[in-house]
């Protein structure tokens, strides 16, 4: 049996683990028996770019071995503690996006490319902090601006996505916001504004932590991996490849509630 | 026997080689993929082992009463003795009806998924013709047992005689309690059944486990898509059936009463005339039916635009067409009649617009409770109840301006005690208007149903996207349609009410002819008294005379009582039914969480779910469930009969039907416009799905579940039901009452 190791955001943990990462997903999601679900985003890590030091890589061969009765061992934790800055970002080969019935969307790396459109943006921050803030900065200025070293406050690593803000990316007070399923659109209007009108202002805050599920839908273009060094993009597919080819895993999307 | 008669038989036929001309066509379409066909094999399969179950209680049911009425009919001789067959063959008619249609839908849906993986036109010529297999295969055995039943009565009593029509014409109507019972036990059974599952599979499957609506994960899926058959098809079926023959038999009695003393002749063609109009809508039923027909990339405005010709073109044509009918019957005030007919026609359509306007979500009030959403659930429960309890003032104020007009169109333009029993006749015509072209609304109500299923089926199967977009634009199209259809069908019960009042003065008069065919002599509740020997004066009371020895006035506590009684039980049965829904969905949602706990598998996709377990329980809590509505719907008239007589029994009909089908319509709209403030929701309003606003109307949803598919459309049974029950017991409520 092929052994799997996984970066967790939610929580954050590196785990190993024999089961590939659909199996992972829907174990991650619902459990051994179904008493329990919740969303999971996780990393599929190329273990080979681990460094030894930072983690017990031993501990993958000897103990994620299956059980007495041959079935896999499900989950081997290795680290639960400030982990994304320890794993190389090029060790992250694929994001793997978990809804909370188990289903799983698994996505590839890609260079990241701006879209070169201007507009107010939304992030939503998953690891290792998990607030929400509204920047008028792209993803790759808002890479280099929340890791940079030399401000007193930064990220070494962060994984984050962009949610779409329909017609307030451009204008805070339009009056159609029909399909945005944030709580509070008056305060997100306020924080727009507030980006709007002043200049010196890159980033604000709109909730201090994520307390509920992302609901898929409301990510625009994908997830970024962003550090000192880059960032590494992984693009969600486009509403019709998703419709068409996976359906089973947007229609489960879907039918989440979240925030 | 008038020429015309034979239309009544040549129609039934028609009907029904039409339904299983379209039934073969049907047959001969692919089920598509081997997932396709597998999911619609279970739904069958489901949908089969419930009918079974149900028809094994009904039947118990239908001959236990059949027996009753043999004793009354044959040892105490309070009854016609034709009464227990006619009983029996109108509960058998009405089963098979919805049977037929329920087995068509179940055969249809995965076809008409996989035509629309071809085009949206071959999805709606499959759903709709399906739906048509059930619309006309109701109306064509309705003709038929019509057709039979008058045959073999006017061979028996001849129809020199007026008392004798009379007499054949309100012996009918007691086959229409035979259907009545088979439909409150198909729509409250089946309404039941689709909710408990419904409501099953969504608080456990979408609310814990977080699947999907229609995932073949859930293991109350498969229960779910046999509800939406058995109540939405052969619930509607096996009631629609019951409401057309109704208010053709009804209108055939009043018009043997209002023409009794025009010459047999005159008499006879009055009672065949609702019976002929029947049979020429039926004809252009059919004819419309292949009107519904769109170019290869239709618009869904084009689609709408197909079914409205199809519908529209058949009732304009019978608006048209029954000139000649009135002419060729060659009663007197033909233009009145004919006036009347269309007045229900009129009533028919605006019941049905408002309806829409109350539930779509194109339209301020679905949109305000929509808006209600944002506050959360409670407001969504508040602002629903009231846009429902607003939504009763159109549809009352229609059949009440329908009835006064027919009425007074009916009556020679004026009212008065001589033209009563014509001016009945006239909401008698009204009602067979408003249900003349039920074949072909009736298609549309069942088609709505088949697009329903098969998109679930499209949904669960993977289809690709621009099939399921198809799929959802032919089941939009059915609820857009099904609204008109519904308002036909409410309004034609409330109409049928009123006449069905007469006709049970009509059948007392009966009852009363049998105390005097004994040797004794009757005694009103005024002191009036009949002679045992003096059977003309008896046959002379008009109905206000029968109205005032009976003391049938506000202030005679008999009648005040009843209308309290009447109105209690309309409450009484909703909440009885209600509350079935919460039992059964209960017990549903602790099997939905026994699978999941104990077949993990489930989840990951390795262990099929039991679906029929689910159906099972399903079937058996709504065998049991309606056991006591169905009771209590059957044994109030006896009881009131029994102890307060005919006044009592008149009060316990006018209130249940006036607290009836207010509350009847309040449920049925709040309900829709509950489900369609979710999906206006669903379409990216207020948040959008998953959204707090869509939590509240998910709430405000389930809700109105048992609202509308369960309690609202039982209340319209209730409500003819024991009108047609007081008709058969009326010997009895004539020969034993207490005060």
């Amino acid at each position: 049996m092929a052994t799997y190791v996984y970066l967790s955001l939610i929580p954050e943990a590196l785990v190993a683990s024999m089961l590939a990462p659909d199996d992972f997903g829907l174990y991650y999601a619902i459990g051994s028996a179904k008493r329990s679900r919740g969303q999971a985003l996780f990393f599929s890590v190329d273990r080979d770019k681990l460094d030894p030091k930072e983690f017990p890589l031993e501990k993958i061969d000897a103990e994620c071995v299956p059980h007495p009765d041959g079935s896999p061992k499900l989950s081997v934790y290795l680290s639960i503690y400030r982990v994304l800055e320890r794993v190389p970002r090029d060790a992250l080969v694929a994001l793997h996006l978990a809804t909370d019935d188990g289903r799983v969307l698994t996505l590839k790396p890609e260079a990241f490319e701006p879209d070169g459109e201007k507009r107010a943006h939304l992030y939503q921050e998953f690891c290792p902090v998990t607030p929400r803030v509204v920047s008028r900065l792209h993803p790759g200025e808002f890479a280099e601006f929340i890791t940079d070293t030399a401000k007193s406050v930064h990220i070494p690593r962060l994984v984050y996505a962009e949610l779409t803000l329909g017609n307030l990316k451009n204008n805070a007070d339009h009056p159609d916001i029909d399909n945005l399923p944030y709580p509070n659109i008056g305060h997100l209007r306020d924080c727009l504004r507030e980006l709007a009108f002043g200049p010196e202002k890159a980033t604000k805050t709109v909730l201090r932590q994520m307390t509920q599920e992302v609901l898929y839908r409301t990510i625009r273009n994908g997830f970024f991996v962003a550090d000192a060094d880059g960032i590494t993009s992984f693009p969600l597919p486009s509403r019709d490849a998703l419709e068409r080819e996976h359906l089973a895993w947007w229609r489960s999307a879907q039918s989440t509630f979240g925030h | 026997m008038p020429a015309w008669f034979w239309l009544v038989p040549v129609a039934s036929i028609a009907a029904l080689g039409a339904a299983y001309g379209f039934f073969r066509a049907m047959m001969k379409e692919s089920e598509g993929t081997e997932t396709m066909a597998r999911i619609a094999a279970h739904v069958r399969a489901g949908a089969i082992a419930y009918l079974k179950q149900q028809y094994k209680v009904v039947g118990t049911v239908l001959v236990s009463l059949t027996l009753v009425f043999c004793v009354l009919a044959y040892v105490l001789h309070m009854q016609n003795p034709w009464v227990p067959f006619a009983f029996l063959t109108g509960g058998l008619f009405s089963g098979l009806a919805g049977f037929i249609g329920m087995r068509t839908a179940t055969y249809a849906s995965a076809r008409t998924a996989n035509a629309a993986r071809d085009s949206l036109n071959h999805g709606l010529r499959v759903a709709f013709r399906s739906g048509a297999v059930m619309g006309l295969t109701v109306v064509g055995l309705g003709l038929l047992d019509i057709a039979i039943w008058f045959l073999v009565l006017t061979r028996f009593y001849g129809t020199d005689d007026a008392h004798q029509v009379v007499v054949i014409t309100t012996t009918m109507l007691t086959f229409g309690m035979g259907a009545a019972v088979q439909s409150l036990f198909a729509r409250v059974g089946g309404g039941i059944f689709t909710k408990a599952a419904d409501v099953g599979a969504d608080l456990v499957g979408k609310i814990e486990a977080g699947i999907p609506e229609d995932d073949p994960r859930n293991p109350a899926t498969i229960a779910d898509n046999v509800g939406d058959n058995v109540g939405d098809v052969a619930g509607m079926g096996a009631d629609l059936y019951e409401s057309y023959v109704g208010v053709i038999l009804a209108s055939a009695a009043l018009g043997a009463a209002a023409y009794a003393s025009h010459g047999a002749d005159v008499q006879l063609k009055a009672v065949i005339a609702p019976m002929v109009i029947g049979a020429l809508g039926t004809i252009l039923s059919v004819v419309g039916v292949f009107f519904v027909r769109t170019g290869e990339k239709a618009t869904q405005k084009q689609l709408l635009g197909s079914l409205a010709r199809g519908v529209n073109g058949a009732a304009l044509l019978i608006g048209v067409l029954s000139i000649f009918v009135m002419w060729a019957m060659g009663l007197d005030n033909m233009w009145g009649l004919w006036l009347a007919l269309l007045v229900g026609l009129l009533t028919g359509i605006t019941i049905g617009q408002a309806a829409e306007y109350f539930t779509s979500q194109g339209y301020a009030p679905t949109k305000r409770i929509a808006d209600a959403s944002k506050t959360g659930p409670a407001t969504v429960i508040i602002g629903g109840v009231g846009e429902g309890m607003m939504s009763v003032a159109i549809p009352v104020l229609a059949v009440v301006t329908g009835t006064g007009l027919a009425y007074f169109f009916g009556s020679h333009f004026e009212f008065s005690v001589g033209t009563m029993s014509m001016g009945l006749y006239g909401i008698g015509m009204a009602a067979v208007g408003m249900l003349s072209t039920l074949g072909i609304t009736l298609a549309t109500d069942a088609y709505g149903p088949i697009a329903d299923n098969a998109g679930g089926n499209a949904e669960m199967s993977g289809l690709p996207p621009e099939v399921r977009e198809r799929t959802d634009a032919l089941d939009s199209l059915g609820n857009t349609t099904a609204a008109t259809g519904k308002g036909f069908a409410i309004g034609s019960a409330a109409l049928t009410g009123i006449a069905l009042l007469a006709s049970y003065l009509e059948e007392v008069k009966i009852g009363i002819s049998h105390v005097l065919e004994r040797g004794d002599a009757y005694t009103f509740p005024d002191g009036f008294s009949i002679a045992s020997n003096a059977m003309d004066q008896l046959e002379g009371l008009n109905l206000m005379d029968m109205m005032t020895h009976y003391e049938v006035v506000l202030i005679n506590p008999k009648v005040i009582i009843g209308m309290f009684l009447g109105a209690m039980l309309a409450f009484v049965f909703s909440g009885i039914t209600m509350k079935a829904v919460g039992r059964a969905a209960g017990q549903m949602v602790d099997e939905v969480r026994r699978q999941f706990r104990e077949m993990p598998g489930i989840m990951s996709g390795t262990e099929d779910p039991d679906y029929a377990r689910c159906v099972s329980i399903s079937t058996r809590a709504a065998q049991r469930e309606m056991m006591v509505p169905s009771i209590l719907a059957i044994a109030a008239p006896v009881l009131v009969g029994l102890i307060f007589g005919v006044p009592g029994v008149l009060g316990l009909l006018a209130g249940a039907a006036v607290a009836g089908f207010s509350l009847s319509m309040f449920m049925a709209n709040a309900g829709g416009a509950w489900d369609n403030a979710k999906k206006y929701i669903e379409e990216g309003h207020h948040g959008g799905k998953g959204s707090e606003s869509h939590k509240a109307a998910v709430i405000g949803d389930t809700v109105g579940d048992p609202f509308k598919d369960t309690s609202g459309p039982g209340l319209n049974i209730l409500v003819k039901l024991m009108s047609m029950e007081a008709i058969v017991v009326a010997g009895v409520t004539v020969a034993v009452h207490l005060v």
